[in-house]
């Protein structure tokens, strides 16, 4: 053995080895900062979701993609994936075993552990689809993949993809008008990124010209932020609903755009099912402390009996030269520093809510009272002045 | 940000100080820690030899079959004390392969302990597969307890602790931490009282055992434990219905002074973290405040598992990460009853799983600790239901100044 030697053996470069041990574990990324983008697909049973998925998996697109089928019983689990091997264009089934459920006092679901898994047997995995069957609320989904960053996990939720069946949109819509039950329609378009909306053709064969229109703004009544993708046998660009990075904090390129939205954004008219879309503007810039507390109220103690489902904004904290994000699906919010304010830009308070249940003036309301501003002047006069007469 | 110094770009050379681009080869294979490996030049390597070598023969003592230890571990084999798999649902004779990350390995495990009739049992015990805890609302939302359910965990919180304080008492070099296992066993069967862990999806034991580069939920084995070591050992026990956990880390003989400063930070997280406990602040604060303490002493906080609700359920609502910038929802408010966890390591903060299913260990081999404790919101504050008894062992020598 070595130890007996009296010469020492030659010492070695320090880069010639590996910096930490090679991986036995789902933890190391495949590259440093890279996360393999997660898609949930979600949709009416018959809008297309298989279609979707059939078509991404066979078209020629030069991407290493994974499908995920998963049955929603009680569990999120991962049973099944299917890998689209890219250039070759061959599948690949494989069974990615699920980590027994034991949730302990694991930070990560089990099927976040899956998904890490699989990106680590599978090198070059570009991305990753979660098709699911028979859920009804993507949000539980949404709550379980979207991680903090500081996990550093080699996958990351990417988007909600939701595709609607145009010909059968309205009736699924109107289905459940009268009773107490929530089309799961509405959940599913309320919560998605990006809307398909397929088999445009039986529409516009049948129909009037603007029936398509109609539908689009159907759905945008309902959310007016996601991305409506038109379609005929879910054959779309892929770059539509791939690395949309919708929950991403720091790349808010999709929150800007909230800056520069002149039109309104607010739902119009209030869609039957009460779900609609709202934004509130505010100009002076607020105390984050109490930014923190106000979206806390609303997310967390239902005050105001408000039901949120997604909250996507652009803050201006005082004393910051720093534009904020916020973000919420749920009751699970951040709000996170993304980059600092240009000199051009004029800095305002910008927040769309998605939910149901929601009142404008209550918002607008709550936030500028949380926002620390003594009332003008002015108004104390008024108000003493009411009382004298 | 975290403290977790990963293997630095910048190594001075052992011997001189000057930058190292060098190592030795010998280290590299046995996977010892490239502080103190690191050489500017062969021929500061050559003059450290004599003395640098002995490292190899430290790291080598726990090896397999080629020596005492090798020749126990098959007598151990051949008196049925098999290796643990697939989380303790099927056991194997021999050493899995695995890209160990530390010089630690497992040893055989001993027979499933027994539970006699009269105890109480979680819906686990029988079959290793907790029916009621996976599909209850507790999941999603933060119980209040009654006063009749925090007098329970005040009783059961009680023995825990009495359990552990047993524990502690058997550390020392020589005691396998299968022994320590029996003693924790024993000592909750006789308080009337079910070894939680135990069974618990297939969990093999009693208690958790993590030595070393191990985060936590160490198997007990047949390994001896060593001067220098740090162990830390986690007791929950099941009484009238509801569960009690806490956990500390001990030194085994005299440790080093890098083991001590982890051990007594840790300590200090957990302790910083519980006094910012009341009515109000926000679960997410928790890793604040523990990431803070950390990185000051520039440690770095493990992720992968976190604080959790405790009563009626081992484990449920809410989940309370030891990491900052996290997103936990809620606040406390009077009658949760939580743990609080942190496992602080020595070097990164990344965790990778042992082939039995259970064991995690740092990425880099070096040393983790830990400790916790079952807390109580109070109107006012908080109540450490399992807290130190003036009989408690007096093993942390920062608590005598």
């Amino acid at each position: 053995m070595a130890d007996d030697q009296e010469e020492p053996p030659l010492a070695i470069r320090i880069d010639q080895t590996v910096e930490e041990p090679p991986q036995s574990g789902p933890e190391q990324p495949q590259n440093e900062n890279f996360s393999v983008g997660v898609t949930v697909i979600t949709g009416y049973l018959g809008a297309g979701k298989s279609t979707l998925v059939n078509y991404i998996l066979n078209a020629q697109h030069g991407k290493r993609i994974a499908v995920i089928l998963n049955e929603f019983g009680e569990e999120i689990g991962v049973e099944r994936a299917m890998i689209n091997e890219g250039e070759s264009g061959a599948l690949v089934e494989e069974w990615v075993e699920l980590a027994n459920g034991c949730v302990c006092c694991t930070v990560k679901h089990s099927l976040v552990q899956a998904l890490e898994q699989l990106v680590q047997m599978k090198k070059k995995l570009d991305h990753i689809l979660l098709e699911t069957t028979g859920l009804a609320n993507p949000a539980p989904l949404a709550s379980v993949l979207w991680l903090d960053d500081q996990l550093e996990s080699s996958v990351k939720l990417d988007s909600i993809v939701t595709v609607v069946d145009a010909k059968n949109l309205r009736f699924q819509l109107n289905k459940h008008r009268d009773s107490f039950s929530f089309p799961e329609a509405f959940l599913q378009i309320a919560y998605a990124d990006v809307v398909i909306l397929n088999k445009v053709d039986l529409v516009s064969r049948e129909g009037s010209e603007g029936a398509i229109e109609e539908l689009e703004n159907e759905i945008r009544s309902i959310n007016s932020l996601a991305n409506i993708v038109c379609s005929v046998r879910c054959e779309i660009d892929l770059s539509q609903i791939l690395n949309r990075q919708a929950y991403d904090a720091t790349h808010a390129s999709h929150l800007e755009a909230l800056l520069e939205e002149s039109k309104s954004i607010s739902s119009r008219d209030l869609h039957d099912s009460g779900v609609r879309t709202l934004c509130i503007r505010q100009a002076e810039g607020v105390d984050l402390q109490k930014v923190r507390l106000w979206i806390e109220e609303i997310l967390w103690d239902k005050k105001y009996d408000m039901d949120v489902y997604r909250c996507k904004g652009v803050l201006s904290i005082q004393n910051s030269d720093h534009l904020h994000t916020l973000q919420a699906v749920r009751e699970i919010y951040e709000i996170v520093p993304a980059r600092q304010w240009r000199n051009e830009e004029k800095k305002i308070n910008q927040i769309v809510f998605i939910g149901h249940n929601l009142d404008e003036n209550t918002l607008i309301d709550s936030f500028r009272d949380y926002s620390a501003l003594p009332p003008p002047p002015f108004l104390w006069l008024l108000r003493f002045k009411s009382t004298l007469s | 940000m975290d403290g977790g110094s990963n293997a630095a770009e910048t190594l001075s050379c052992a011997r001189c100080g000057k930058p190292a681009s060098l190592q030795c080869p010998k280290c590299v294979e046995l996977k010892l820690p490239r502080e103190g490996a690191a050489f500017c030049t062969q021929d500061c390597f050559k003059a450290s030899w004599s003395s640098h070598k002995s490292i190899h023969l430290k790291a080598k003592l726990p090896s397999l079959g080629t020596d005492g230890a090798g020749e126990q571990k098959s007598d151990l084999v051949s008196d049925g004390w098999l290796y643990c798999l697939r989380k303790g649902q099927s056991r194997t004779p021999k050493l899995p392969p695995f890209n160990w990350t530390g010089t630690l390995r497992p040893y055989p495990i001993s027979f499933k302990r027994i539970v006699p009739a009269h105890i109480d049992k979680p819906d686990w015990a029988d079959d290793g597969i907790p029916k009621v805890e996976p599909n209850s609302d507790l999941q999603h939302r933060v119980e209040i307890k009654t006063p009749d359910q925090i007098e329970r965990m005040r009783e059961t919180c009680r023995i825990a602790r009495e359990v552990l304080d047993a524990a502690a008492r058997m550390i020392r070099p020589g005691v396998t931490t299968d022994e320590i296992d029996r003693v924790v066993h024993e000592a909750t069967i006789a308080a009337g009282a079910y070894p939680s862990p135990l069974n618990y999806h297939f969990f093999p034991k009693s208690c958790c055992t993590s030595v070393n580069e191990v985060i936590c939920h160490g198997i007990p084995d047949a390994r001896k434990l060593e001067d220098g070591d740090i162990i830390n050992v986690d007791v929950t026990v099941y009484y009238k219905g509801v569960h009690g956990d806490l956990n500390e880390t001990y030194f085994v003989g005299n440790v080093d002074e890098a083991s001590r400063k982890l051990v007594q930070c840790t300590y200090e997280c957990l302790d910083k973290a519980i006094s910012i406990v009341k009515p109000g602040v926000r679960f997410r604060d928790v890793g604040e405040v523990i990431n803070r303490h950390a990185s000051m002493s520039g440690l770095s906080v493990v992720k992968s598992y976190c604080g959790h609700g405790i009563g009626e359920l081992f484990h449920c609502a809410p989940n309370i990460p030891h990491y900052g910038r996290n997103k936990a929802v809620g606040v406390m408010k009077a009658g949760q009853t939580f743990t609080i966890e942190p496992m602080i390591n020595a070097g990164v903060w990344r965790d990778q799983m042992w082939p039995d299913g259970w064991t995690a260990v740092t990425a880099d081999g070096k040393r983790s600790a830990q400790f916790e404790h079952t807390l109580l919101v109070t109107e006012t504050g908080v109540e450490v239901l399992p807290a130190r008894l003036a009989s408690s062992p007096d093993v942390f020598p920062w608590l005598n100044k």
